[in-house]
């Protein structure tokens, strides 16, 4: 899944013709000039101001100022511009018009394994998670579009009337359509609102995740994928994503601040093994990675770099399950020169390394591991004859 | 018995390279259980009418590579199996194609990265079409001893170790490709080994779910258990539950879901598989999936080191109730080998193999090449250049600073000497006729010879003869030369004379003695010139024995020295190829004025006897 920040997702939903509020992104507030001599809307509009960032918890952050004029809007987004939060220097502002509203909706569709299920309520907003029973759902099967008459049940048992039942049917349509079209996989209006002064459906927040795999066949996604885990990418992992973006295989990085165990395992499936073998032992983890698919050994040593450079870490764990076809050597030789980068710029002093693989090439690449002993690295290095997570009850001494 | 891969299996790969690697290990199979090659053909367009060349055993199979699925189905109609390996973009066409094809009937996909609402679509298909679709993202399928599809299984001696040349008792399913490998390795060491080991994809809709397949272990009598190696996002674990707390179920299940550390870390992270994701509510955690496959009577253990003893203790259960006959294993050794590359067999010291060539100067073994053991870039970071590389590779010997500058004023001296000479002429008449620069540089380079800038070797050996047989009889020697030889190689010009001095000769002779290099040859050959410019005076030192003697007094041998001239006018040779190019020189026909016809006047052609 690959979530999108707000600016690009409405720009899709306007795409597929669901109205949003009036809105911008801009990276500097000399833009903003320029952009209400062109933008009318601006002219005597109550706005809002936000972060533009994959940050969770904004309002309570401070990101988040609302009910501004053109000026409250320069030094709103000044002020937020000037922040950096977490680590991430913030980059861009959305404005939004403030839309005048009483009553707040839900509107969601969501991708299943035989088709998508749309859900409905009218109550909307935080209240939400209060009322998750009345949420109404209709499902909508493989290869269809969502039917009407559904829409029109749904809307009924969720509790619309009259001419708000037809335009929350209308929306709908409208949403199901951009899903489908734009390979969605979750889409969470939230809140939907009647816009006091033209009573149109406006959707005032939502979470847009699309599906990064279908990028080749969608030529107008201009936008970059966002986290979606409450913050930022750091440099770190956006430099391991760039190489995962060119390589044969996969690499993958995210980092978790704190963490005394850092993994440096192979595989999709083992490397969540040695994650839950961390947690389950009371160990606290430093990063997810994980290498797979026969990577080049230039983009394993990036991403053992990256490992090595992580805070505060006392145990690296190069786990493994047994190869189909990632060659044990060739990875292994680019762990070992990170490794051995590492170690010159000191990274390694205080840090134990735990070694276990088997596949291709096995001998030589764990030969070469053992190798680095004599070269003074603090390594202990084990083979398919110890069971896959043992070297992490190793290191946690348990 | 096995599920969907055994011996009727054959098969059609879909794609190029990384189908044919896959082919490759597939042949591998089959030479260690000793069956016949079962990848029939391939199907890749822009490969078409060729043939993939797998080995199988010592052997080559050179299996056809088709256009359409329907040529190969055409051709071989005993396919019944396809295996994808094209790129996202394309790969759900292709299995659509698949499903509408009668003949396959099991259709394996590989590619990683296909959309989600690809893989749904192909849900709908395979259940409207009653046909099995493994993936996407699958690592494939292995029926111990009977079929492998895809690199499921890795490399030939993980095969033996982890006993795949024959059936065992325990069925395995895995999201995670790596792990259907370990698995299959631990159930050969805490029990019998496997029937099928399907790895089903980590994609979030795999189209063949864990159900699916329980489903079919139930009914092959020799599936005795299965392992499930799960995760947390999705429902297919839960699926898998239900299926098997619906009713009393002949095959044990044991499972276990990796996952249980999403708890601990920041929501909605991302792992290495699609599918392993938490729904945005909590649907789908590693642990109400393992709470779900308990309470079905799954067995399920805390850890995946646990694993082993869990497997070992269903097949002692097994073993009790009179389940699981004991099989007898194969000593690794009385199992086929993989035949050896000579590489690898000499390496091993296994056999000798008589050289066929020998070289002493250079060698691209390594990262760089190395000139008689120095490392071309050391050289030039050193401030080495082009003429201390010729003295390596064509004397082994690195020259000093004052030889290296000899060297490289006779190539300057030597790189060009105009377009009418016969060199530059052939070169300029074979650009002028159309051809490439190899070729027209070559036609210039076989002008060279006795009467053109071959003569420096010849010089320099007559040189070399005189000064050891008459170093004090000039005369003595031009006699020798008139009786045995004829002309001096090296002495002689057709325009160049005492009065006008060839300004390369004087230049060279300038350089050394200034050098003060040591020349006694070229010291020598000018006492030859002194007594034959006294005859005529053309008769003076050339080019060609001048340089011959320099080049001899600096320790070159014989042999590479018409090599400086041949060096040298290459530089001029390729200058006036690219120059006849640029200028668009016309087609070269000489004209009839030019030519002496000395011909027999035309007359008729004689009877011709039979």
């Amino acid at each position: 899944m690959a979530k999108l920040l707000e600016g690009p997702a409405m720009g899709l939903f306007q795409k597929w013709g669901m109205r949003t509020p009036h809105h911008l992104v801009i990276s500097n507030v000399e833009q903003l000039d320029t952009l209400a001599f062109a933008n009318q809307w601006m002219k005597g509009a109550k706005m809002v101001a936000k972060a533009h960032e994959a940050l969770g918890g904004r309002f309570k952050l401070g990101l988040v100022k609302i009910n501004l004029d053109l000026d409250g809007v320069k030094k709103a987004s000044k002020e937020i511009l000037d922040r950096t939060v977490e680590g991430t220097k913030m980059s861009q502002v959305i404005v939004a018009e403030m839309i005048e509203h009483t009553e707040e909706y839900y509107l969601a569709v969501k991708s299943v394994r035989d088709g998508a299920e749309i859900l409905m309520a009218n109550v909307g907003g935080i209240e939400i998670e209060s009322n998750w029973d009345k949420i109404v759902r209709t499902t909508v099967a493989v290869g269809e579009k969502a039917r009407t008459t559904a829409l029109e049940e749904c809307a009924k048992k969720a509790g619309f009337t009259g001419d708000l039942a037809k335009k929350i049917v209308a929306y709908a349509h409208s949403l199901f359509d951009c899903y489908d079209n734009e390979d969605g996989q979750y889409i969470e209006i939230n809140p939907l609102v009647v816009d006091k002064k033209s009573g149109e459906l406006v959707a005032l927040d939502a979470v847009t995740m699309l599906d990064g795999d279908a990028r080749f066949r969608h030529s107008d996604w201009n936008f970059n994928f966002a986290a979606d885990f409450g913050r930022a990418f750091t440099p770190a992992e956006k430099e391991i994503m760039e190489i995962d973006s060119k390589v044969k295989g996969s690499v993958k990085l995210t980092e978790i601040p704190g963490g005394e165990i850092a993994l440096l395992p192979a595989g999709g499936g083992a490397s969540v093994f040695y994650s839950d073998a961390v947690v389950k032992l009371g160990g606290s983890i430093a990063n997810y990675a994980e290498y797979s698919g026969d990577p080049p050994g230039w983009a394993v040593q990036a991403l053992t770099e990256r490992v090595c450079s992580l805070g505060g870490i006392k145990h690296i764990i190069v786990g493994g399950a047994i190869a189909n076809f990632t060659d044990v050597k060739v990875t292994f030789q680019g762990i070992i020169s990170g490794f051995r980068n590492a170690k010159a710029e000191g990274k390694l002093d205080k840090i134990k390394i735990w070694v276990r693989r088997g596949g291709p090439n096995e001998a030589i690449g764990l030969a070469a591991m053992r190798e680095l002993k004599n070269e003074g690295f603090n390594i202990e290095v084990f083979d398919r004859y110890t069971p896959l997570t043992d070297i992490v009850n190793m290191a946690l001494n348990k | 018995m096995s599920i969907i891969a055994d011996e009727k299996t054959r098969v059609v790969m879909i794609g190029g390279v990384a189908g044919v690697s896959a082919a490759k290990r597939m042949g591998e199979f089959c030479h260690l259980v000793q069956k016949p090659f079962y990848v029939d053909a391939f199907v890749y367009p822009p490969d078409a009418g060729k043939t993939a060349d797998i080995p199988v055993g010592g052997l080559i199979v050179p299996v056809p590579i088709y256009k359409s699925l329907e040529d190969a189905t055409n051709n071989h109609p005993g396919l019944n199996t396809a295996l994808i390996y094209i790129g996202p973009a394309r790969a759900a066409q292709a299995a659509l194609e698949c499903m509408d094809n009668p003949k396959i009937h099991s259709i394996s996909m590989i590619t990683e990265g296909v959309p989600e609402r690809d893989a749904k679509l192909l849900i709908k298909k395979a259940k409207d079409t009653g046909k099995s679709l493994n993936g996407p993202s699958a690592i494939g399928i292995m029926s111990a001893g009977k079929c492998r599809l895809g690199v499921i299984g890795g490399e030939y001696n993980n095969l033996i170790l982890s006993k795949l040349y024959r059936p065992g008792s325990f069925g395995v399913l895995t999201k995670s490709g790596g792990l259907s490998n370990e698995i299959m390795w631990i159930i050969s060491q805490f029990a019998d080994g496997i029937s099928t080991a399907i790895g089903i994809g980590g994609d979030a809709y795999p189209v063949s779910d864990f159900a699916t397949y329980l489903e079919m272990f139930e009914k092959d009598q020799e599936t005795k258990a299965v392992v499930i190696v799960g995760e947390m996002g999705g429902n297919l674990e839960e699926a898998a539950a239900e299926w098997y707390a619906a009713k009393p179920r002949r095959v044990k299940l044991i499972a276990i879901v990796a996952g249980f550390c999403q708890e601990a870390l920041p929501k909605g992270m991302k792992f290495g598989h699609a599918g392993a994701k938490e729904g945005a509510h909590g649907e789908g955690s590693a642990r109400s999936k393992a709470e779900a496959l308990k309470k079905a009577g799954a067995v399920v253990p805390e850890t995946f080191g646990a694993m082993g003893p869990a497997i070992k203790k269903v097949y002692e259960n097994l073993q009790a109730v009179g389940q699981a006959v004991k099989v007898e294993d194969t000593h690794p050794a009385d199992l086929p080998q993989l035949p050896k590359r000579v590489e690898e067999s000499v390496k091993a010291g296994e056999i000798m193999v008589e050289p066929l060539i020998k070289s002493t100067i250079s060698d691209d073994r390594g990262d760089e090449p190395l000139y008689c053991g120095y490392p071309a870039s050391e050289l030039i970071n050193e401030g080495y250049d082009i003429s201390h590389v010729i003295g390596l590779l064509w004397n082994k010997k690195l020259v000093t600073p004052k030889e290296a500058e000899a060297i490289r004023r006779i190539l300057i001296l030597s790189a060009d000497h105009g377009p009418c000479v016969s060199g530059a002429f052939g070169t300029i008449m074979a650009a002028c006729a159309g051809i490439n620069l190899p070729q027209a540089v070559a036609a210039g380079m076989m002008m060279i010879g006795p009467r053109f800038g071959g003569a420096v070797t010849d010089a320099a050996t007559y040189f070399d003869y005189g000064m050891r047989n008459f170093p004090n009889d000039i005369n003595g020697f031009l006699a020798h030369m008139k009786k045995e030889v004829g002309p001096v190689p090296g002495i002689g010009h057709r325009v160049k004379s005492l009065k006008n001095p060839d300004k390369r000769v004087k230049e060279l002779i300038s350089y050394v003695r200034s050098a003060n290099l040591s020349v006694p040859h070229l010291e020598y050959a000018l006492k030859v010139e002194a007594v034959t410019t006294t005859k005529k005076d053309n008769l003076i030192l050339n080019v060609d024995g001048c340089m011959g003697c320099i080049l001899l007094d600096l320790g070159f041998p014989t042999e590479s020295l018409n090599g400086f001239f041949v060096l040298a006018r290459t530089i001029g040779l390729i200058g006036h190829y690219v120059d006849q190019k640029r200028n668009n020189g016309r087609l070269i026909r000489i004209f009839n004025y030019l030519v002496n016809y000395a011909v027999t006047p035309k007359r008729k052609v004689p009877p011709l006897n039979k």
